[in-house]
């Protein structure tokens, strides 16, 4: 199944600049539909901006980016999101004022109950949907070991408890893909594990597509069918863990070949 | 002591406080109707900065869209009281959206100074358009004075008045109908608001509250449900802009000055953050002090009187932040962990 699927994600030629600084400056790629893919590089290597302008949180200035066959570049965040992109943050954004059930129920889709309208006309409907939701949230928290914690505060939660909680609130959305920014930071190696495992079942099982950007080089040699190597706001090297790895080019991104790398700006 | 000689000689006891108005139902009715308009003003506060992490401080604008509609569409245009209330609120909810189109794009604290800017072009414009508001004049009936804002309500607070006759009480206080209207509507619009908090819709309101970006990322149209929380804003700042004019007779524009709209901010950190009932309660309290302290017999100049009831709401609002932060009935985790 892996590698063997179409891309089902294809940015080309995209550009966003800060300033006068190219944070990405016409990168290229494609992810193929049930994959694991990795994005790496080093530090201003621009993969957080182009994780932001592929899910619509920044416009981008020129490219085109399409996702299952629709063209999303310069649309909005939720539009992107509702056609089964999401992503998670590099800083976790639990919900922090909310217990753990409400930032899994929040994330189902098409409840009829965000509108006002069905609120007053539709009560019946409503309820019917938050009872399925509630369900299915307290599942989805048990695969995660999260069900004890469904009525505490998401801000009580720890830091490893949140990367999970985050991952969890996005598989709520149902997603055809999901984009993780740096899943395995800031977590503890066992938590790290379980989230991988989670990660693979999920492709085998429902066919979810992964893109992630990760700095753990084990985990990217491990676990990911394919690596993409961006440097300077450009792809330079796209291919299986191994090839990527001997890649002079890469080699040279990650210790220097005599050009200092412009940095980005960290949103 | 040369200060205290310089105190103008006064007949009372110096710092006396006479308690009679404490049992008079006209002192309470007034504070009532007060505290019940504010609360209806701070309920929109609530939904806007305690449930959808907005920071609006346009209430008074708000206030003011809906008390000038209401009265021109009567007294100019000539429609039913009972026709010029809906439009008037429709009214005031476009303006809502009309102020946040733009603004809610904006981060939190360019988005206030937005709405207080907002609220004041309003004021102004009332001032200044003398012949669509009567200026510095008010608001009240037409030059012929035949028709007045409040014609209507006037033969509603009469028939009320008749109820409460029949029912025993033989000289009813004049303002008392207009107590039982606005706690009526406040009653119904804190429960609604509190239902409407459990729905789905409310729990996306506390996810942008909480964090913006990630409700997007989830799907959700932030931009829509911000709205819809400024424009539920709009409509009970309408609702008390109608009970204020019915209070005051007048439509005036000294009556919205940003003033009112702090007034309200300070109901709500009295009450408590994220919570409905909280606002009533420190609306009931904020207007007793701000109306009880009026009769606090001291020997100093009115102006002086009148300013030292701020500072009593000021130092009140100074020992709640002290010993009590999250408000009377806020929840103190929830202001914890939002760090």
């Amino acid at each position: 199944m892996a590698n063997s699927g179409d891309p089902i994600l294809e940015a080309k030629d995209v550009i966003r600049r800060f300033g006068g600084i190219r944070a990405v400056d016409g990168a290229s790629l494609d992810v193929k539909e049930g994959s694991i893919t990795a994005l790496i590089g080093p530090n201003g290597a621009g993969k957080t901006t182009l994780f932001n302008v592929i899910t619509g949180f920044y416009p981008g200035e020129r490219g085109s980016v399409v996702f299952s066959g629709r063209q999303i570049f310069r649309r909005p965040p939720h539009y992107i999101a509702r056609l089964g992109m999401v992503r998670t943050f590099q800083i976790t954004k639990a919900l922090a004022r909310m217990p753990v059930i409400d930032n899994m129920m929040l994330a189902a889709p098409d409840q009829p109950g965000e509108k006002l309208r069905n609120v007053v006309f539709r009560p019946a409907a409503v309820r019917q949907t938050e009872e399925k939701v509630r369900k299915r949230a307290i599942e989805v928290l048990e695969l995660f070991a999260l069900a004890k914690l469904a009525n505490d505060y998401a801000a009580t939660l720890s830091g490893g408890q949140r990367k999970l909680l985050e991952l969890a609130r996005a598989l709520m959305t149902e997603p055809k893909m999901l984009l993780l920014d740096e899943p395995m930071a800031g977590i503890s190696p066992v938590l790290g594990r379980r989230l991988l495992e989670h990660m693979q079942r999920l492709r085998e099982e429902q066919g979810t597509t992964f893109f992630f950007i990760e700095h753990d080089m084990e985990v990217v040699m491990g676990h990911s069918d394919r690596v993409i190597v961006m440097a300077e706001g450009k792809v330079i090297a796209d291919g299986a863990p191994d090839e990527v790895r001997r890649d002079p080019k890469v080699i040279d991104a990650y210790l220097g070949s005599g050009t200092d790398p412009v940095e980005e700006p960290k949103p | 002591m040369s200060v205290l000689l310089a105190i103008p000689a006064h007949p009372a006891i110096p710092f006396a406080l006479s308690l009679d108005f404490f049992t008079a139902i006209s002192f309470w009715t007034g504070v009532g109707i007060l505290a019940g308009t504010y609360t209806l003003l701070a309920l929109g506060l609530q939904l806007n900065v305690g449930f959808t992490g907005i920071v609006n401080f346009g209430a008074a604008g708000f206030m003011a869209v809906g008390a000038y509609a209401m009265a021109i569409l009567v007294v100019t245009v000539g429609l039913s009281f009972w026709l010029a209330m809906p439009l008037a609120v429709l009214i005031t909810m476009a303006f809502g959206l009309l102020i946040g189109l733009p603004s809610l794009r904006l981060r939190a604290d360019y988005f206030a100074i937005a709405t207080i800017a907002a609220a004041e072009i309003v004021r102004y414009t009332a001032q200044n358009a003398r012949g669509l508001t009567g200026g510095n004049q008010g608001f009240f009936c037409n030059t012929a004075q035949t028709v007045c804002f409040d014609d209507t309500w006037r033969s509603v607070s009469d028939t009320i008045e008749g109820w409460l006759k029949s029912a025993g009480w033989s000289n009813p206080e004049a303002l008392f109908p207009l107590l039982l209207v606005v706690w009526l509507c406040v009653g119904l619009a804190v429960v609604a608001l509190h239902f409407a908090q459990r729905t789905p819709w409310g729990r996306v309101l506390r996810a942008i509250r909480e964090d913006e970006d990630a409700a997007r990322a989830l799907g959700k149209n932030t931009l829509a449900y911000k709205l819809q929380s400024l424009a539920l804003s709009a409509a009970l700042g309408a609702l008390a802009g109608f009970f204020l004019a019915l209070d005051l007779a007048t439509v005036h524009p000294v009556d919205f000055q940003p003033l009112v709209c702090f007034i309200g901010y300070a109901v709500l950190v009295l009450g408590g953050l994220a919570n409905y009932w909280s606002v009533a309660f420190g609306s009931i309290i904020m207007w007793t002090i701000l109306e009880g302290t009026r009769f606090l017999n001291l020997p100093i100049t009115d102006e002086q009187n009148a300013a030292l009831r701020f500072i009593i709401v000021g130092l009140t609002l100074i020992l709640l932040m002290a010993f009590r932060p999250q408000g009377v009935f806020g929840k103190k985790e929830e202001m914890v962990l939002g760090e």
